[in-house]
């Protein structure tokens, strides 16, 4: 299948897959070596990859959340990210898609500006992370967002679906996209 | 069975597409972490799971068998529709909650009149509770006063100070507007011809007398005579010695 779908597979029990989607292979490694540190009740799965669309070979488990890691460093980075996105079915934007900007940190080597990955985010609503994953400090707060937005995507939480989640995170997202 | 839940990592060979292109990413062991867990807890979490899976793939159904087949519509009108329907179910959403909150402060107050009536009315110390926030509402009411009147009086005294300002203003323009006449009657005056005459007369006798002036210097010196020893003939030539135009 070149197209991936929410939903379309029998999900395992209590188990929660994420993808992690983007160039940098290291940080990808380091983002899901922080999250499988992480506390968590539910079995976590983390699946790395280059671009999309994945190989349809292989046997997955059913896909949780998606997240497209942007390094402002690179414009090739975003640019393999937007061709991903077209192998992705639209039903997966209501909550199950996120975006994650990293090195934001060091201005000067930002070779994409910030307000591009904003209103990327924006276009595909989907709520948008910044990380600097060099800090340790800063990427374990991430990989427990992270893990707690995939328990959520995953059905895992009572009464929080995902699409709750995105219309939560987007209200404080909005005001300072007024500005911009 | 208890079931042990353990992490794994797995990597995806990504497809290679027109020009990019992924490659093989090492396949990273997993680390195993045992939580201990009750047999009853994790059958309970498990079952919450799969009611709220349950909900979802159901919610998913229902969206996909009412959706009727719209044709292609424009960016700005795919947008509008977007944020029309995210209104929806932002507002579905506040609804839901003030329902909630209702609900609750019916249950609260039903409660507490199952308590009031259950106790004795007087020792309890819910009534202290009440009494105590009986008195501080009192005193909120109390200080908001203060603070409507003070910022009323503060109101009051800027008004005065615009209409002082205001009053100053027109009073400045009126010693403007004076000047103003002032400046142009004075030019006027000087343009007309009597003035005109005068001033002519007075170059006239300025420059007699400057004639006049010269001649009497020559008379002295060329009557070789020392005026500078005598200081009231002295002061004459000094004098005589003056710009008439001067003055």
């Amino acid at each position: 299948m070149s197209v991936l779908r929410p939903l379309d597979k029998q999900p395992g029990l209590n188990t929660a897959t994420i993808l992690l989607v983007g160039t940098e292979d290291a940080l990808l490694q380091q983002l899901a070596d922080s999250m499988l540190k992480e506390d968590c009740a539910s079995e976590l799965k983390v699946h790395l990859a280059r671009s999309l669309p994945l190989p349809s070979n292989v046997n997955r488990p059913r896909i949780d959340l998606i997240m497209f890691v942007v390094n402002l460093h690179s414009k090739y980075s975003l640019r393999n990210v937007e061709e991903s996105l077209r192998h992705v079915d639209a039903t997966f934007f209501l909550g199950k898609v996120g975006f994650l900007a990293t090195g934001a940190g060091r201005e000067s080597q930002c070779s994409v500006h910030r307000s591009t990955v904003v209103r990327l985010a924006r276009t595909y609503r989907s709520p948008l992370l910044f990380c600097d994953p060099e800090v340790d400090g800063f990427r374990v707060p991430v990989a427990q967002r992270l893990v707690r937005m995939l328990q959520i995507c995953a059905g895992h939480v009572p009464g929080v679906s995902a699409l709750n989640l995105l219309s939560l995170l987007r209200s404080s997202e909005n005001p300072t996209l007024e500005d911009l | 069975m208890e079931k042990q839940p353990g992490k794994q990592a797995a990597t995806e060979p990504a497809d290679s597409g027109a020009g990019g292109g992924g490659g093989e990413l090492p396949q990273v062991a997993g680390a195993q972490a045992a939580r201990p867990e009750d047999r009853l807890t994790l059958l309970l979490r498990l079952r919450a799971q799969t009611k709220q899976q349950l909900l979802e793939y159901k919610s998913m159904v229902d969206a996909t068998e009412e959706k009727a087949p719209e044709q292609i519509l424009q960016d700005k009108q795919v947008e509008a529709k977007i944020e029309d329907l995210e209104n929806e179910i932002e507002e579905v959403k506040i609804a839901f909650e003030m329902k909630k909150l209702a609900l609750d402060r019916m249950q609260l107050s039903t409660a507490l009149k199952k308590n009031l009536e259950k106790n004795n009315p007087r020792t309890s110390v819910l009534m202290d509770n009440m009494k105590h926030i009986l008195k501080l509402n009192k005193l909120i009411m109390k200080s908001h006063q203060e603070s409507w009147d003070l910022e009323e009086k503060l109101l009051d005294v800027r008004k005065k100070r615009l209409q002082l300002k205001q009053a100053s203003e027109s009073k400045l323009l009126e010693i403007q507007t004076e000047k103003n006449k002032q400046k142009d009657d004075l030019a006027v005056m000087e343009n007309s011809d009597k003035i005109k005459a005068i001033q002519q007369n007075l170059q006239m006798e300025i420059q007699i007398t400057t004639v006049i002036q010269h001649v009497f210097q020559n008379l002295i010196l060329g009557s070789k005579a020392n005026w500078a020893e005598d200081p009231a003939f002295k002061e004459t030539v000094l004098q005589l010695e003056k710009n008439l135009t001067m003055i």
